[in-house]
């Protein structure tokens, strides 16, 4: 009953509400423009969009050591995430039955139980030096916070749910990813999606000043 | 009530490995997993003797005694079950075995076990007799049938005795009685290869001599 | 006569001669087995069954079933693994929580709340850096995480049963066993940080055989003189780095069982890992009691990373005259001297008012 609540409406509407969202904000992201420049622009912005998103994933020149922390921690949750989201079997085997139609090759059990480790080890400890740091702290607000305690318990579950024999174990993860998804689009969790517009945005039009940003 | 054992007769099994072939047939258990094997020492040299190992349905069994959720249960028949329902594949009962009963197929972190496998004397589990599930998650019940298990049936010399205890160690008895007593006088030591009494003819097993 | 009688002797002991041999002769083979003693040629129905009992340890046979201790008739180390997890770590480790719960709650009884006996001052003394704080936390819960999945796993069988149903702890035990065999990589990282970041200053020296001595001044009227860390704190380090070593290389061995170790490194790698976790966990439960509800101003120290100063002078003596000395006692939490302190980001660019008086 339970179960097929989560694994039914409860899904479509998470995933309608989850899509939806996300379009409506990157319309609105988009729908914002670009302040016109009337000045002749130096170079053309696209490469400088493309630069930045690569420069930008790692820290500015004479800020490694400072952020190493961040670095690494904030790269062992992401890249753990990002792997074992989209490329644990049993995500692609539901990305297959439930959403696309298709899957792809996923990968070996202990490698996604690697990027799970990884990935929790990360969002424990990014979490904690949000609330440990004095001037993190300050700058955090509630959506933060919530934002690292919804994946948190969507993660927990899923690992509660590794059996994959039990299917009141996989209801509770269903559960919790749909509130996870419920989520994404009113928070900072867009960042998702927003990072490559934002960091695009500053390339091209640094870019278009000269600018190696 | 009868309580069901198996009894192997060291002396009369070949090493064929058909109570293995039987039981994967019977039971259709996936790659990897033999619930019943065969064992030799001195295997290829004189005094080569094989047996046949599987679960043996203890009284006591330690496999019950050490397992975290309590999925053993033992029949009015003697035979010890478990409820794949309830398994967690935590792999304790394996430790436990004296006989290395307990097979585990692949499946879970790191290639960490699944749902523990083993001989139920093809009694299937505690699902309806019979029934679909019950094969897929267990494998035949014969004995619901009144047959016996499949290895014991098929096995070519009836070295591999299964059925109600008293029944099996008559038959061994009975056995025994005419091959006469292990031990001094009639038996091995006189009967082959006494250095004195044999010439030094090494007669020692069923495989000839090396020399 | 004489003669008659002569021949019925000799008849006589003729009979009594053959008749000595028919019961004599055949016997005559048992003397030669016995005096050639049984072990001459072994029997190897005996053999077998010798190996069956493994009277001499587990020996490998041959089989053509290829599986991890496949080929081994009998493991006889399996009863002797039962034995000690159902009639000694079970129920010892399981007084052991009880009995030392049990204690701790004696002595909130008799002592209470461990107070600030001369109260808050105000001013503030900087104990733990955001890295350290980091680190314990990050510790901290991996370390509760698996301790309440490994209890459930040792103790759910008769505690949770009762409460949930089978099927209900069956789901509770499986959720338990992967949280645990996923959790438990991370555990090493963690104590190799702990240990990066806790080293310093956990070299233990006479001042804790005297802070041992005064019962660690646990008591009403009978304060311990410290330094940074005292007594109790730098055992329970050294608790830490050798319980967590230990666990942790006998939680790998067992949470990985495809590279073929047999049943008997399992057993051991076992019997290592229920000792020191139900040992780890009763240190623990003290650690846990007398740094958050059990003394009044302690927890501060891990969540702030400053502690009051009157809390100082109380419990760490030495230490509070030193920091007096060098001026850091009233330190307030000022957010830009925090991160000077835990942080290596060069203030000089943001010119800050601190880096400038550096300079000067």
């Amino acid at each position: 009953m339970f179960l097929e609540f989560v694994e039914g409406p409860l899904w479509y509407i998470a995933l309608t509400i989850f899509v939806v969202g996300v379009v409506l904000r990157l319309l609105d992201v988009f729908r914002s423009g670009v302040r016109t420049d009337l000045a002749p622009p130096r170079r053309e912005g696209l490469g400088g969009a493309l630069r930045t998103l690569v420069t930008r994933s790692w820290t500015a020149p004479g800020f490694t050591r400072g952020a190493a922390f961040h670095l690494v921690a904030g790269y062992m949750f992401h890249l753990g995430l990002f792997v074992l989201l989209f490329f644990a079997a049993p995500h692609v085997l539901f990305i297959e039955e439930r959403l696309l139609g298709f899957g792809w090759t996923p990968v070996p059990y202990w490698a996604f139980i690697l990027a799970a480790n990884f990935a929790f080890a990360g969002l424990i400890l990014v979490w904690l030096r949000r609330v440990m740091h004095p001037v993190m702290r300050r700058i955090s607000t509630l959506d933060d916070h919530l934002a690292v305690i919804l994946t948190f318990i969507a993660m927990f579950t899923g690992c509660m749910a590794l059996f994959q024999h039990h299917d009141s174990l996989r209801a509770i993860h269903m559960l919790t990813v749909e509130v996870l998804m419920i989520y994404f689009p009113f928070s900072r969790l867009m960042h998702a999606f927003t990072f490559a517009i934002s960091r695009s945005y500053t390339g091209a039009a640094m870019a278009r000043k000269g600018i190696n940003a | 009530m009868a309580r069901m054992k198996f009894l192997c007769d060291a002396e009369r099994c070949i090493e064929c490995n058909g109570c293995v072939t039987a039981c994967k047939n019977e039971n259709e258990v996936p790659w990897g997993i033999n619930r019943r094997r065969v064992v030799s020492i001195n295997d290829g040299s004189p005094g080569e003797r094989s047996l046949s190992v599987a679960c043996m349905h203890c009284s006591d069994a330690p496999c019950s005694a050490v397992c975290p959720v309590d999925c053993f249960y033992t029949t009015d028949d003697g035979v010890v079950l478990h409820d794949k329902d309830i398994c967690i594949g935590c792999g304790y009962c394996f430790y436990a075995c004296p006989f290395g009963a307990p097979q585990f197929p692949e499946g879970g972190a790191y290639g960490s076990r699944g749902k523990m496998d083993k001989c139920t004397f093809c009694a299937g589990g505690p699902l309806p007799d019979n029934s679909a599930e019950e094969f897929r998650e267990y494998g035949s019940n014969r004995l619901a049938q009144g047959k016996l298990p499949l290895c014991a049936e098929m096995c070519a010399t009836k070295a591999l005795l299964a059925g109600d205890g008293n029944v099996v160690s008559d038959i061994f008895r009975q056995r025994s009685v005419g091959r006469a007593s292990p031990g001094i006088a009639w038996a091995w030591g006189v009967a082959y290869g006494k250095p004195g009494i044999r010439s030094g003819r090494d007669m020692s097993g069923k495989a000839s001599s090396e020399e | 006569m004489n003669k008659n009688a002569k021949k019925r002797t000799v008849m006589r002991r003729v009979l009594v001669l053959i008749l000595s041999l028919v019961i004599i002769l055949p016997l005559i083979p048992y003397a030669v087995a016995l005096v050639d003693g049984p072990g001459a040629v072994p029997n190897p129905g005996a053999q077998l069954w010798n190996e069956v009992r493994q009277r001499d340890g587990a020996s490998a046979g041959v089989s053509q079933v290829q599986a991890v201790d496949g080929s081994v008739f009998i493991n006889p180390y399996g009863e002797r693994w039962r034995q000690f997890r159902m009639q000694q770590l079970v129920p010892i480790g399981g007084w052991l929580l009880v009995g030392v719960t049990a204690f701790i709650a004696l002595f909130r009884l008799i002592r209470g709340k461990v107070p600030l006996e001369g109260g808050r001052s105000g001013k503030l003394v900087p104990r733990f850096s955001v890295n350290q704080r980091v680190v314990h936390w990050f510790a901290g819960t991996i370390f509760v995480i698996e301790a309440v999945t490994g209890l459930v796993l040792l103790y759910g069988r008769f505690v949770l049963i009762p409460l949930l149903g089978p099927e209900g702890f069956s789901a509770t035990a499986a959720a338990s066993k992967e949280i645990h065999n996923l959790f438990g990589p991370i555990f090493p990282l963690a104590v190799v940080l702990m240990i990066l970041l806790f080293l310093r200053g956990n070299s233990p020296n006479m001042v804790d055989v005297k802070w041992f001595a005064k019962a660690g001044g646990l008591l009403k009227g009978m304060p311990a003189s410290s330094g940074y860390y005292n007594g109790g704190q730098k055992s329970w380090f050294w608790m830490v780095v050798v319980f967590g070593i230990a666990i942790s290389g006998s939680g790998l061995v067992l949470n990985f069982p495809v590279f073929g170790q047999g049943r008997e490194i399992m057993e051991w790698a076992h019997v290592v890992h229920g000792v020191v976790a139900i040992l780890f966990i009763t240190a623990s439960l003290g650690h846990i009691y007398i740094g958050t509800i059990g003394m009044e101003g302690a927890i501060e120290a891990m969540t702030q990373g400053y502690v009051d100063a009157n809390w100082a002078k109380e419990h760490h003596d030495l230490w509070f005259a030193e920091m007096e000395k060098a001026g850091m006692v009233g330190v307030a939490p000022n957010a830009l001297e925090e991160v000077k302190r835990h942080d290596d980001i060069d203030f000089k660019g943001f010119g800050s008012p601190g880096a400038k008086q550096k300079e000067g």
